[in-house]
């Protein structure tokens, strides 16, 4: 039997491992998992009070601290009953499409985009192409200027908080935003079209998806739950979710009825894609997306359009004024709350039980954790379709198709590392 | 042609990414900064399978897995300076509170006790290797990281901000925290960040650390004084940085 170990395929974020073992061209194990060390955080927010929440699960994830701040905001109000105002709803959304805007043009740039042109790393894209990375870099500049002005900070914002906002952005600031993201329309289309152009490889797998909707809007941060079979309601969701580990994982993998499902970019493309702003829907119908997909390349096309639609969508959220409000701060102290929220890689969830205002359970469920199940189907039924290709070539197209649902190992508990057994 | 340039690798254990992303954060500079120092690693962006010599290494993260001490060794061995990047690496930040906390508060996580995977008490890296640069933050501010790497590569000493939090904040002309009765860590934490967060109107949890010279019986005693019960205080001093604040459990065991 030959054994071949390749280490870190990198390019994505975190630390996993793939365990590949092919026994006379045939292939016989297949395993994704997350190798990342445990931090526990369900259990760090244990007896602390409610409104530490947010700023600790932030830690979480750098790159979706804003998600983990908000869906934790949401849950505790859940819980003591706060009903927050439209204005810290409007500031909420923003926060987290701007967070949306700079992970997508992190990811299909820096991650996904050197796979299809044939280089190592993003690095490697300079100095040929210097306009498309400048772009890159122009667009999460623009994401790290909205979560600054909206949220205090680039990375774990503080001025979102249980109730509301600490205090209103500058409007002077909320202005310049407003310019900007008006100037950078054109260059979310452009990258948009640059993706279009890229052939990607054209596999359906039958499979589930899973996100939020909302017949008022294109849902971020409200909605119900909605696979391509029926809806579903946030408060039952233990009923249809259900979350195990496994041996060799640190990450847990979930099941939505039982089976595996897709959540994300294309998740929410094949329920909501009719409700996007008009230049990115002008987009979605000139391009494979028109039609519901089952590809999970798909991914990077969804999280491309999205961007326009991102961008669109800030420019109308910023034109009308925001004015000084208080927080709304809770009458109750004891209850159970539940929230999920759409962010870049897909639904977020938190669940909080609090007592006397401590929290005496937490219970969070990342977007990665959701897909790491079907991402392991989608490449058990890719590499047998493969195998008469040079090993270069199907470690490649592995990469790129785990790549494509943009997982964030940090997220769900560290490096992809390929074990290759050969017999 | 040999180049001349400094080698420079960034490196990742257990952590959010979060110090990494505020480097890559610094969007205007990131391309000219490739071609002064050469990058030999960088997660998820520029990656080799080796770790190979540098002359400065910036590592992420806490040590929360054997794993993590073995990739933090060899990396110790290969740099010439090493540098902790960030809250994780300096203090186990919020991962290292779980130090404090009773287990039966995460035994229901524990699921890999029953299986291969091992985790093992978190901590910062400076408890198994010695670290000759801290960068403290979560996350440090992105322009302290550029200056950091442009200051090593030309060997020029790095210095610790020590003044506290709020000689920052008083200088941005923000309203006092403590005087609106909520715990805010300003006088007792290292400064640096421009007050980010008082800045927002949002108290300083302390994410870098204390200063060497805080009173911390004093600032005990003025919370008490507002009402915060010994619990409160401790648990809020603790969340990000107790393993690097011994005084506190001396004083609040």
């Amino acid at each position: 039997m030959t054994e071949i170990t390749l280490s870190h395929i990198t390019k994505i974020e975190g630390h996993a491992a793939l365990h590949v073992k092919i026994d006379k061209g045939k292939l016989k194990t297949c395993r994704l998992t997350a190798v990342e060390g445990s931090r526990y955080f369900e259990g760090l927010v244990k007896g602390r009070n409610y409104h530490e929440a947010p700023e600790m699960t932030s830690r979480i994830c750098g790159i979706c601290s804003c998600a983990h701040t908000i869906a934790a905001q949401k849950a505790v109000e859940r819980a003591l009953d706060v009903h927050v105002t439209d204005q810290t709803k409007r500031l909420r959304k923003i926060l987290t499409l701007g967070e949306r805007i700079r992970s997508h043009a992190t990811h299909l740039h820096f991650l996904a985009l050197p796979d299809y042109l044939g280089k190592a790393s993003g690095l490697d894209l300079l100095p040929k192409y210097q306009k498309e990375i400048e772009r890159a870099l122009r667009l999460m500049h623009f994401g790290n200027k909205v979560v600054h002005v909206i949220g205090g900070r680039e990375i774990h914002p503080v001025a979102a908080q249980v109730g509301g906002f600490t205090n209103i952005p500058d409007p002077q600031k909320v202005a310049e935003l407003l310019e900007e993201a008006k100037k950078l329309i054109p260059d979310t289309i452009k990258a948009a079209q640059l993706f279009l152009k890229l052939k990607t490889p054209n596999i359906q797998q039958g499979f589930d998806w899973f996100s939020l909707t909302n017949p008022e809007e294109y849902a971020v941060l409200e909605g119900d739950l909605k696979s391509s079979k029926k809806t579903y309601t946030q408060e039952h969701y233990l009923d249809y979710i259900e979350e195990y580990h496994t041996r060799d994982s640190t990450a847990n993998f979930v099941v939505k009825d039982g089976k595996s499902f897709m959540v994300g970019a294309l998740a929410r493309f094949n329920n909501n894609r009719h409700q996007l702003m008009p230049k990115a829907l002008a987009l979605m119908k000139h391009s494979p997306l028109k039609d519901i997909s089952t590809n999970p390349f798909h991914q990077n096309i969804a999280q491309a359009i999205e961007t326009v639609h991102s961008m669109e969508d800030i420019v109308e959220l910023l034109k009308e004024p925001f004015k000084e409000e208080k927080r709304i701060l809770p009458t109750q102290h004891s209850g159970h709350g539940i929230a999920a929220i759409e962010v870049p890689r897909g639904i977020l969830w938190h669940e909080y039980r609090i007592q006397k205002g401590k929290i005496v359970y937490c219970n969070i469920i990342t977007p990665t954790a959701q897909n790491l199940l079907l991402m392991n189907e989608n490449l058990k039924g890719y590499i047998p379709t493969v195998l008469d290709l040079p090993k270069e070539e199907i470690i490649l197209g592995i990469e790129k198709l785990i790549r494509a649902y943009d997982p964030c190992f940090s997220c769900s508990a560290h490096f992809l590392k390929v074990d290759w057994e050969e017999g | 042609m040999k180049s001349t340039k400094p080698t420079v690798g960034f490196y990742s254990i257990t952590g959010c990414a979060g110090c990494l992303l505020s480097f890559i954060f610094n969007e205007k500079e990131i391309v000219q900064m490739t071609k002064l120092v050469t990058i030999v690693s960088f997660p998820f962006i520029h990656e080799s399978a080796e770790i190979k010599e540098v002359d400065v290494a910036f590592m992420e993260g806490l040590v929360a897995s054997p794993e993590d001490e073995e990739v933090l060794k060899e990396v110790r061995k290969k740099a010439k300076t090493l540098v902790a990047l960030g809250a994780c690496a300096h203090t186990a930040c919020i991962p290292g509170y779980r130090h404090f906390v009773p287990k039966d508060s995460y035994a229901r996580l524990m699921y890999e006790k029953l299986h291969k995977i091992k985790t093992i008490e978190p901590g910062p890296i400076d408890k198994y290797v010695q670290v000759d640069f801290t960068i403290p933050g979560c996350p440090p501010n992105k322009r302290e990281i550029i200056k950091s790497v442009v200051n090593l590569c030309l060997k020029k000493q790095l210095k610790n901000y020590t003044s506290p939090v709020c000689v920052e904040c008083r200088r941005n002309n923000n309203r006092c925290l403590l005087e609106e009765n909520r715990i805010c860590l300003g006088p007792i934490t290292r400064g640096g960040c421009n007050a980010i967060c008082t800045n927002s109107h949002f108290e300083c949890w302390g994410c870098r650390g204390p200063t060497d010279d805080m009173n911390l019986p004093a600032f005990i005693e003025l919370l008490e004084g507002k009402g915060f019960t010994k619990r409160d205080i401790r648990e809020r001093i603790i969340a990000f940085s107790g393993q690097k604040n011994p005084k506190v459990l001396e004083v609040l065991p």
